[in-house]
């Protein structure tokens, strides 16, 4: 049986070589400067353009090499499987069935614009590997994206049937035969030009940029002349504090507008829809993406409050699914920023098993010293130290514990927690505020934990832990009362005792929302 | 009061915390050897060779018979039908709570010492989370393995 097979877009030999350019440019440099400053002339002309004849070659190698992987990827469908065949040297094949393919996403880059093209990257339901989806078409056509996207929704139907001719009443076929029939999309969210303009300003992006320029400096430390720079720096502090002052705050505007302008390209056109089974976000401005998550791989939905917009009644809402890999994949802002007051109704139109509402019991008073008392274990030596090594200034150090305090007693009175039929909401605060919604079923493992000290004043923390891409995502609530964390180990207990037990678990699952 | 699991851990585990720490102090005491020797070179303060025999007598009290006492006294377990339920920890007392149906496989290893002392470490990993069960009898841990996968069996793949 041979089936037509396709080929990428010839665009992708361009992405290619670029992509292996960008990997081998740190290299490139080194070599180009190492070879560039000799100075004088040793005769032999292989040696003296040395550096020439190696970038060049390279930048052959990885052409040809970029051709080629085009060539040789081929992707086709045979047996209700995506089968993908690629490799310069080793030849992979890849097959992925149509009815384990959770999503597919789209991402569409400066490049594929012109062509109107898209990448897609297929996600399976365990995808294992950390950093790539199962399977990455680097660009294809958007007819083929749709045709590959209408294969794996025929193959899905397929499955389905028997299992709803099993069932004992016809109902559950017709509701499905209904639900392919109003397959229509519901727009539930979109980020406005205005709360755009305040999510960029807001962002917590200038950390990630910071961090990003020190990797810089760390990289080229040896290219980069401190000695010069001292030297000028010297001449500037004798210009005045004032001069090197405005120079760093000058310094962290421009990281600053640097950030909003990046959040401004990656969430421009900011929505969410909804559509069937999948929510579907798209965004971006140069680089158009589009992601899916089907709503039965979300493990757990967070509000989270940063001390910067929570004044100004701002929120954003993320979502942890099952697939994606470690951190970025799994955890998806749903809603990058959203008036706290409109949370709950937006979430609920999409989550109608959960129920948003704030957690309504607080923690008992006598708890609330621990929230910051294990910090004077660090905090008595680091003053400590602080003060005898500097001495009349170091005691300013003292003033960390007020702020310590403050911010325990800030963790205190924020924390809440509720349990509502087979949910679970925590609120907690490191410095942001976060309400975590889990529900039993998602909640992997509960933990109760408890210190010599925690048990004599009777209090217990709560962790509950929901599966997020490869790892984790954790609610907790710390020192809450010891009888209502053991309260809480209960619940989870008698509802898993009933879910094993129980065979008509659906069944048993619809009910128990009721 | 919630009662405790109720299955201890076996009385060999100590044996082996105890050997653990035993190696760690040995460590430790020669590094204080070489350290001693620094001291005879240089002509460091005698007061030196005492703080260094502190340290190790403090370290083996600690590791050798203090830790592995606690510990040992603390890990209880208990393998439920529908649930696992483990407690542990030194200073903070962990209770941890793993439903049969979010169990996504169980292993059993060990490693030499564990070997000679007859023993296996039981792991049982959920879609998110790793636990596991430090110093169980071998066919303890094997009939506890078989026992939990077959429990865990009913449970439906849901993520």
């Amino acid at each position: 049986m041979s089936e037509q097979r396709y080929r990428l877009h010839w665009v992708t030999a361009i992405i290619e070589i670029l992509k292996a350019l960008k990997e081998a440019i740190l290299p490139l440099i080194v070599v180009f400067f190492a070879n560039g400053r000799r100075e004088g002339d040793t005769g032999l002309w292989y040696i003296d353009y040395l550096s020439i004849i190696i970038t060049g070659s390279l930048l052959i190698i990885l052409s040809v090499s970029g051709v080629i992987k085009w060539l040789r990827f081929q992707y086709w469908f045979e047996d209700n499987e995506l089968r993908i065949e690629s490799g310069l040297f080793v030849r992979k094949k890849r097959y992925i069935p149509f009815e384990r393919i959770q999503s597919l996403d789209y991402t569409e880059g400066i490049f594929h614009r012109p062509f109107k093209l898209v990448k897609v990257s297929v996600e399976t339901a365990g995808s294992s590997s950390l950093k790539k989806s199962e399977g990455e078409l680097t660009a294809i056509t958007k007819e083929a994206a749709s045709q590959i996207e209408r294969h794996m929704t025929e193959a899905k139907r397929k499955r389905k049937q028997p299992i709803s001719d099993d069932s004992l009443n016809g109902e559950p076929l017709l509701e499905e035969a209904l639900e392919a029939v109003e397959e229509k999309a519901v727009k539930v969210f979109s980020l406005s030009s205005k709360d755009l303009f305040i999510l960029a300003t807001t962002s917590g992006g200038i950390g990630v940029i910071l961090s990003g320029v020190a990797i810089f400096l760390s990289q080229f430390g040896d290219l980069i002349p401190y000695e010069w720079m001292f030297e000028e720096f010297s001449s500037i502090i004798k210009f005045g504090a004032l001069i090197v002052g405005l120079a760093a705050f000058a310094g962290l505007v421009g990281v600053w507008i640097l950030s909003v302008i990046m959040t401004f390209f990656s969430y421009y056109a900011f929505t969410v829809t909804l559509e069937e089974e999948d929510i579907i976000i798209t965004r971006g401005l140069l680089e158009k993406k589009r992601v899916t998550v089907p709503l039965k791989r979300v493990q757990s939905v967070s509000v989270i409050q940063n001390p910067l917009r929570q004044p100004f009644g701002y929120a954003s809402v993320s979502i942890h699914s099952a697939g994606g890999g470690v951190g970025d994949g799994a955890k998806i802002n749903l809603f990058p920023l959203i008036k706290k007051k409109r949370v709950q109704e937006r979430l609920e139109a999409i989550f109608p098993d959960y129920l948003f509402e704030e957690p309504l019991t607080k923690l008992p008073p006598r708890g609330k010293p621990f929230f910051y008392r294990i910090d004077f274990l660090w905090m008595l030596p680091v003053i400590g130290a602080l003060t005898y090594f500097f001495f009349p200034y170091g005691l300013l150090s003292l003033l960390i514990i007020p702020v310590i305090i403050a911010l325990g007693q800030w963790q205190y009175r924020s924390s809440a927690y509720t349990i509502h039929d087979n949910q679970l909401t925590m609120r907690f605060r490191g410095i942001s505020l976060q309400t975590a919604y889990m529900t039993r079923r998602r909640i992997q493992s509960l933990e109760m934990k408890q210190s010599y000290f925690n048990k004599r004043k009777q209090v217990a923390s709560i962790v509950a832990s929901a599966k997020s891409g490869m790892g984790q995502h954790r609610g907790h609530i710390h020192f809450m009362d010891e009888a209502e964390a053991e309260r809480i180990l209960t619940w989870y207990e008698k509802r898993s005792t009933r879910k094993a037990t129980s065979s008509f678990q659906l069944a048993d699952e619809s009910l128990e929302v009721e | 009061m919630r009662p405790q699991p109720a299955n201890q851990i076996s009385r060999k585990g100590l044996k082996v915390w105890r050997l653990y720490g035993i190696i760690q102090t040995s460590i430790l005491t020669l590094l204080a050897i070489g350290f001693g020797v620094l001291i005879y070179i240089n002509d460091w303060s005698t007061w030196l060779y005492l703080a260094a025999a502190a340290v190790i007598i403090i370290d083996s009290y600690v590791s050798i018979y203090l830790i592995p006492k606690i510990r040992w006294m603390r890990w209880r377990y208990e393998v439920r039908e529908s649930e696992i339920e483990l407690q542990h920890g030194l200073f903070i007392v962990k209770r941890t709570l793993i439903p049969m149906v979010r169990v996504q496989h169980v292993d059993t290893s060990q490693g030499p010492i564990l070997k000679k002392y007859g023993l296996a470490v039981i792991t049982i990993s959920t879609a998110a989370t790793n636990h596991s069960i430090p110093a169980l009898e071998m066919e303890e841990a094997d009939e506890l393995r078989n026992r939990i996968s077959i429990l865990a069996r009913v449970a439906e793949d849901d993520v």
